[in-house]
């Protein structure tokens, strides 16, 4: 057993792994017990330390990275799964949405409606008498406006070769959903003309941005009045 | 006549494209640093749970983890700090699972069973020291016990585990003194029942 009043000191340089020095050097010079208590701790510490050395540097199996690799491929490829899918079905959606907007009646649309619709030069007449049906095979749109639906790349509107009406084709697994649609919409009909971006005639183009027209601004200093600067501040003509 | 605009079915095409192209950028990224950050997260969790086929699963984890949350790191050049914190915390949860799982027998209670041995390498070499070594490990403050861990690799200096870790210089130092001395104060009863030469 060390002694009482140099055991403390003697672990806390043990644990530092510096050298004994003055006064606990002296002791440790004259006291055997002190002397082995010290070179017990100094083993000890070394015993942590190879342990802890072991520990921390086991060798890295070789099948770490290429699992890590497989693995986050693999979640990639989930997310896609995921992902595409969703962008499909909304995608069909909203694309039947608006087709849907576009072929309802337009008669009790008040006439400011259409203005709040962008870029919409000439707004599409509404036509009265308009119905929607639903066919188990696919979702057919009656309009008397036959020539209403052109059918860009993207789309998957098409005109029935057995009817005059256009028809829509959707897949089997948004039929349902675009039924419930319709038959929400046949509830609440002025949803429609908000949604409306008709457009002038371009055959064959598919989908462009027309660019914004803005009429020629014309300014003026208004006399006797303050106009803003550039940097803020006012200027007084 | 009209033509119908659909502006959807192309936006979400180049939405995804953009994600896409995004998510390519961001495994590239991710891939740069799994050379050297794997193995480090594999040593964090091989650490805690002293056991190579687990700690292979955690760093896995840690690492899909990781890369799941990448976009969340705005400063990349903290990936290692906060990739050993992520591989420690998975590697603690495991530990804690298994432990619920399982009520292991412990090597601790018995010293007096341990075979004589001589230097502080058969010490440590000794599956009884290690056994005390892990136990006394698991029961550090999680603080200690990381920058301990990180002390321990090869290829890790002081100055490099207080900017991986976010915190000043002098405090790696005292966190590694002060778990070393309750280290030994745990194996000093078993160090001590080993007769030494
Ligand atoms: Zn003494």
């Amino acid at each position: 057993m060390p002694c009482e009043h140099y055991k403390d000191a003697l672990i806390e340089v043990a644990a530092s792994g510096a050298t004994p020095s003055g006064e606990l050097y002296a002791h440790l010079d004259a006291c055997t017990s002190c002397r082995d208590a010290f070179v017990e701790e100094q083993t000890l510490f070394a015993a942590i330390d190879s342990g802890l050395h072991t520990a921390a540097n086991t060798e890295v199996p070789v099948s770490l990275l290429p699992r890590v690799r497989a693995r986050l491929d693999e979640a990639i490829t989930t997310q896609r799964h995921w992902i595409q899918p969703l962008g499909f079905a909304s995608a069909g959606v909203a694309l039947a949405f608006l087709l849907l907007l576009i072929v309802r009646p337009h008669g009790n649309v008040p006439n400011n409606v259409p203005k709040q619709t962008p870029a919409a030069p000439t707004p599409m007449a509404p036509a009265a008498g308009t119905h929607i049906e639903i066919s188990p095979s696919s979702i057919q749109v009656a309009s008397t406006t036959p020539n209403l639906l052109h059918t860009p790349r993207t789309s998957t509107v098409k005109h029935s070769a057995a009817s005059s009406h256009p028809e829509i084709l959707v897949p089997p697994d948004e039929r349902e959903g675009l039924a419930q649609l319709v038959a929400m919409l046949n509830q609440h009909k002025d949803f429609a003309a908000a949604f409306l971006a008709p457009r002038p005639e371009k055959k064959d183009a598919l989908v462009t941005v027309d660019p914004l027209l803005i009429s020629d601004l014309e300014i003026k200093p208004l006399e006797g009045t303050e106009t803003e600067t550039s940097d803020g501040t006012g200027e007084r003509h | 006549m009209q033509e119908l605009v659909l502006n959807q079915p192309v936006s979400t095409a180049r939405s995804e494209l953009v994600r896409e192209a995004a998510q390519a950028d961001a495994r590239r990224e991710f891939e740069e640093r799994l050379a050297e950050c794997g193995p480090l997260a594999f040593r964090v969790a091989r650490g805690v749970l002293r056991n190579t086929a687990d700690a292979e699963d955690v760093a896995q984890e840690a690492l899909l983890r990781a890369y799941k949350s990448f976009h969340r790191l705005r400063d990349r050049s903290r990936f290692r700090g906060w990739l050993v914190r992520i591989s420690f915390r998975v590697a603690l949860d495991r530990l804690r699972s298994a432990k619920r799982r399982e009520q292991r027998d412990t090597l601790w209670a018995k010293p007096e069973h341990l075979p004589p041995v001589a230097s502080a390498e058969e010490i440590a070499a000794s599956k009884q020291f290690q056994g005390h070594l892990d136990r006394a490990l698991e029961e550090l403050p999680e603080k200690l016990r990381l920058v301990l861990l990180l002390s321990a690799m090869d290829g890790y200096t002081i100055e490099e585990i207080s900017s991986m870790m976010g915190v000043p210089l002098g405090t790696v130092k005292s966190r590694i003194f002060i778990a070393r001395k309750k280290l030994a104060e745990k194996l000093r009863c078993h160090a001590n029942t080993i007769k030494m030469r």
